[in-house]
C-alpha cells in the first residue's frame, strides 16, 4: 500500500513549495477558467477565448520587458483586448470570426515585437517559453494574494449577472425582447473571460489557456444536462486535470535518469484532452443521459439548459 | 520606372494594368536579388595587406587575439554586451558583412555560437582562418557545458592556435606573434597561482550556482558545485527546472551547505532573481560571473583573476561582488 502511494506521490510532493503554490495558482485559475468556459462555450466564443490568450500573451511579453510581474501586463492588456473586441463587434455571430482573427494577428504580432526585445535587450533567456507555455513551478508564493483577488472579481462579475447572462448566452435576441441589456452583461462576461484568461496564462501559458478555458467546460457540457451541474463539474475537471498535471510533472523528474521533468502544462493539457475524448464515448454519454431519464430529450439543448 | 507607369496605368485596360503590376513586382524582385548577390562578395579585399581582419566571436576570444595579434590585427567581436543573455543572440546584416571580410575567426563551439557556422557558409571562404576552440581543446560536440573560457586550460592552447593561424596569415611576422603568446602565457601566472593557493588552502568548499557558466572554474579551484546540473541546463536553456531542483537550490541556503552563490549576470530571470534573494535572505555571499568579458576596464587575465578573488573573498569574508 505505503509502495503503490510513493509510487503515485513520489517524495516530497506534498512538502515541496513549488508544487503547493503551483496547486493553488493553478488550481484556482482552472476554477475560474472553469466557471468563465461554460458561457464561452456555450455563446459559442471559444475563438475569441484563444485569441484573449494571445493578447494577454502580448501583455505578459510587455510586462516582462519593462520588468513588471506579468500577471500585471496578461490580465491588464487581456481587459484592454476584451474591450477592443466588443467594440468591433465579437457579440455578432455573422464577422466576428474576422475581428477576432484581425485582433488575435495583432496581438501576436505584439508578442513577437515584445519578445524579442526581452531577449536582446536584457538577461532573460526564458521569457518566450515562460509566457506562451506557462511557468507555474516558478510562480512566487508573493503572486498569489493577486491571483485570489482577480479570481474573486471574475467570479462576482458573472455570479452579478447570473440569470441575464445565462439568457443572453443562449438567445441574445430573446434577451433583448426581455429587456435585459444585452451589451452591459456581454461587456461583464468579456471581463472576467479577461481576467479568467490571464490567470490560466500565469499557470499554463497565453497560448494554452484555451485549453484551461473550453476543455473542462465543453467536457462537462458533454456530461451533464443542466447549467449548474455543467458549471460544478467543470469547475473539479479543470481544478483535477490541474493538479493531476502537476503531480505528473512532478514524477517525470524520477522517469529518466539524468532527472529531467518535462513540462507540467503538456500534462495539464492533455489531461484536459483525455477527458474531452472520454467524455465522447458512448456509454459516458448514456450514463449522462440516464441520470436524466425524467426529463424528455429537448428539441435543442441551449434551449433545455436555460429551462433549468 | 515602375512609378511612374502607375499614374496613366489606371485608364488603361484591366489586363494592361495587371501586366504591369505584374512586371513591377518582377523588376522589384530582380533588384533585390541582385541586392542579395553584392551584398554576398567580400568589399574589403581592397583593404590594406598590412593589418588582418579577424573576429573573435564571444569578447573573451576577441581580447586574447588582439593580445597575440598586435598591431597586425584588427580584431571585433560579436557577443560583447554583458547586458543580454549570449544564448538568445541573432545575427543582424552587418555583422554578416563583418564576418564575410573576415581573415580570421575564433569561436566557441559547442552549439555555443551555432550563428557563426550559418554566417560562415553563406559566405564561403576557402582563404579564411577558423580557429574552433571546442576542436582545439579536443572536445566532443555532447560536451555539456560550453562556457570553455573559463577552464584555464583554454586560453593557453587557443592563444598557441591564434599565433600560429596569425603566423600563416603574416610569415612574416611570426616572431611577432610567437613574442606576444610568449608574452600573455606569462601574464597568466597570477591567475594560475591564486587558483592554485586557494585550492590548496580552502579544500572542500562548496557552491552552489544557476547556470554551469563558471562551473570549469570553479572545478579548477577545487570547489564542489552543488547544484544538479540539471537545474543548471534548464536554466542555461530557458526552460524551466523542475520543482525537485528548484526547492533543493533553496536548500542549500536555507541549510548552509553552500557557501558562495556564483550567480550568472547574464541569465536573469524572476525565478534566479528569487534564488538569489534566498542566498542573500540566508547570508550566503554571491558572486556575480558572466558570460562575456565584462567590459571596459578588464582584459581576460584580469577578469578571471578577478572572478577568483571574488570567490575567494566570498568564502573567506562572507563578502559578495554581484558586479565585478
Amino acid at each position: 500500500m505505503h509502495q503503490l502511494w510513493t509510487w503515485v506521490f513520489e517524495p516530497g510532493f506534498f512538502s515541496s513549495a513549488p508544487v503547493r503554490v503551483a496547486a493553488v495558482t493553478g488550481g484556482v485559475a482552472a476554477v475560474v477558467s472553469a466557471v468563465t468556459g461554460v458561457f464561452t462555450v456555450m455563446r459559442g466564443q471559444s475563438f475569441g477565448g484563444h485569441a484573449l490568450g494571445d493578447v494577454s500573451a502580448a501583455g505578459g511579453s510587455g510586462a516582462l520587458l519593462v520588468g513588471l510581474n506579468p500577471l500585471l501586463g496578461f490580465v491588464g492588456l487581456g481587459i484592454i483586448g476584451a474591450g477592443v473586441m466588443d467594440t468591433i463587434g465579437v457579440r455578432r455571430v455573422r464577422g466576428r470570426d474576422l475581428a477576432t482573427g484581425i485582433v488575435l494577428g495583432a496581438a501576436i504580432g505584439l508578442s513577437a515585437l515584445f519578445l524579442y526585445l526581452t531577449s536582446v535587450s536584457g538577461a532573460t533567456t526564458g521569457a518566450p517559453a515562460q509566457i506562451l507555455f506557462g511557468s507555474i513551478f516558478t510562480i512566487t508564493s508573493a503572486t498569489i494574494p493577486a491571483v485570489v483577488i482577480l479570481s474573486v472579481i471574475a467570479v462576482a462579475s458573472i455570479a452579478a449577472v447570473w440569470r441575464p447572462l445565462l439568457l443572453s448566452s443562449v438567445s441574445p435576441d430573446l434577451a433583448a425582447a426581455r429587456g435585459v441589456p444585452v451589451r452591459l452583461v456581454g461587456l461583464l462576461y468579456m471581463l472576467a473571460l479577461a481576467v479568467s484568461v490571464g490567470l490560466s496564462s500565469l499557470a499554463v501559458g497565453a497560448i494554452l489557456s484555451t485549453a484551461l478555458l473550453i476543455g473542462p467546460a465543453a467536457t462537462a457540457l458533454r456530461l451533464t444536462r443542466t447549467v449548474g451541474w455543467a458549471l460544478a463539474v467543470a469547475c473539479l475537471l479543470g481544478a483535477g486535470a490541474t493538479w493531476l498535471g502537476i503531480l505528473l510533472a512532478y514524477d517525470s523528474y524520477y522517469w529518466s535518469a539524468a532527472h529531467q521533468g518535462l513540462p507540467v502544462s503538456f500534462f495539464i493539457v492533455a489531461v484536459i484532452f483525455a477527458g474531452y475524448l472520454f467524455s465522447g464515448f458512448p456509454a459516458a454519454r448514456a450514463a449522462a443521459g440516464r441520470r436524466d431519464a425524467a426529463v424528455p430529450p429537448p428539441a435543442s439543448p441551449a434551449h433545455e439548459k436555460i429551462a433549468a | 520606372m515602375v512609378f511612374t507607369a502607375g499614374r496613366p496605368a489606371a485608364r488603361r485596360s484591366p489586363r494592361r494594368r495587371k501586366a504591369l503590376v505584374l512586371a513591377g513586382a518582377a523588376a522589384a524582385l530582380a533588384v533585390a536579388a541582385a541586392g542579395c548577390g553584392t551584398s554576398a562578395t567580400p568589399a574589403a579585399s581592397a583593404k590594406s595587406t598590412t593589418v588582418i581582419n579577424a573576429i573573435g566571436a564571444e569578447n573573451e576570444y576577441a581580447n586574447v587575439l588582439a593580445q597575440i595579434g598586435g598591431k597586425y590585427v584588427h580584431v571585433s567581436s560579436i557577443l560583447n554586451n554583458p547586458a543580454t543573455d549570449p544564448h538568445t543572440y541573432e545575427s543582424s546584416p552587418s555583422v554578416a558583412q563583418e564576418v564575410s571580410s573576415a581573415q580570421l575567426i575564433v569561436q566557441n563551439g559547442v552549439g555555443y555560437d551555432t550563428f557563426m557556422n550559418k554566417m560562415e557558409s553563406a559566405s564561403p571562404n576557402a582563404s579564411r582562418k577558423l580557429i574552433v576552440v571546442q576542436h582545439v581543446l579536443g572536445l566532443p560536440d555532447s560536451t555539456a557545458n560550453p562556457h570553455l573560457w573559463y577552464d584555464p586550460k583554454t586560453m593557453p592552447a587557443v592563444a598557441k592556435a591564434m599565433a600560429a593561424e596569425l603566423s600563416a596569415l603574416q610569415p612574416a611576422h611570426k616572431t611577432y606573434f610567437q613574442a606576444n603568446l610568449k608574452a600573455f602565457d606569462a601574464s597568466l601566472a597570477p591567475l594560475n597561482s591564486a587558483i592554485a593557493q586557494f585550492k590548496a588552502k580552502y579544500p572542500g568548499t562548496t557552491a552552489a550556482t544557476t547556470e554551469p557558466v563558471a562551473d570549469y572554474l570553479l572545478q579548477a579551484m577545487g570547489i564542489k558545485n552543488l547544484t544538479p546540473f540539471s537545474f543548471q541546463a534548464d536554466i542555461m536553456n530557458g526552460v524551466d527546472p523542475s520543482p525537485q531542483d528548484i526547492s533543493l537550490e533553496n536548500g542549500f541556503f536555507a541549510q548552509h551547505t553552500a557557501k558562495v552563490f556564483a550567480y550568472n549576470q547574464q541569465v536573469v530571470d524572476a525565478l534566479t532573481t528569487s534564488i538569489r534573494q534566498a542566498a542573500q535572505r540566508a547570508g550566503i555571499p554571491v558572486v556575480g560571473v558572466y558570460e562575456t568579458m565584462p567590459t571596459p576596464g578588464y582584459r581576460y587575465q584580469s577578469w578571471m583573476l578577478a572572478e577568483v578573488h571574488a570567490i575567494q573573498k566570498a568564502v573567506v569574508s562572507k563578502i559578495s561582488t554581484q558586479r565585478l
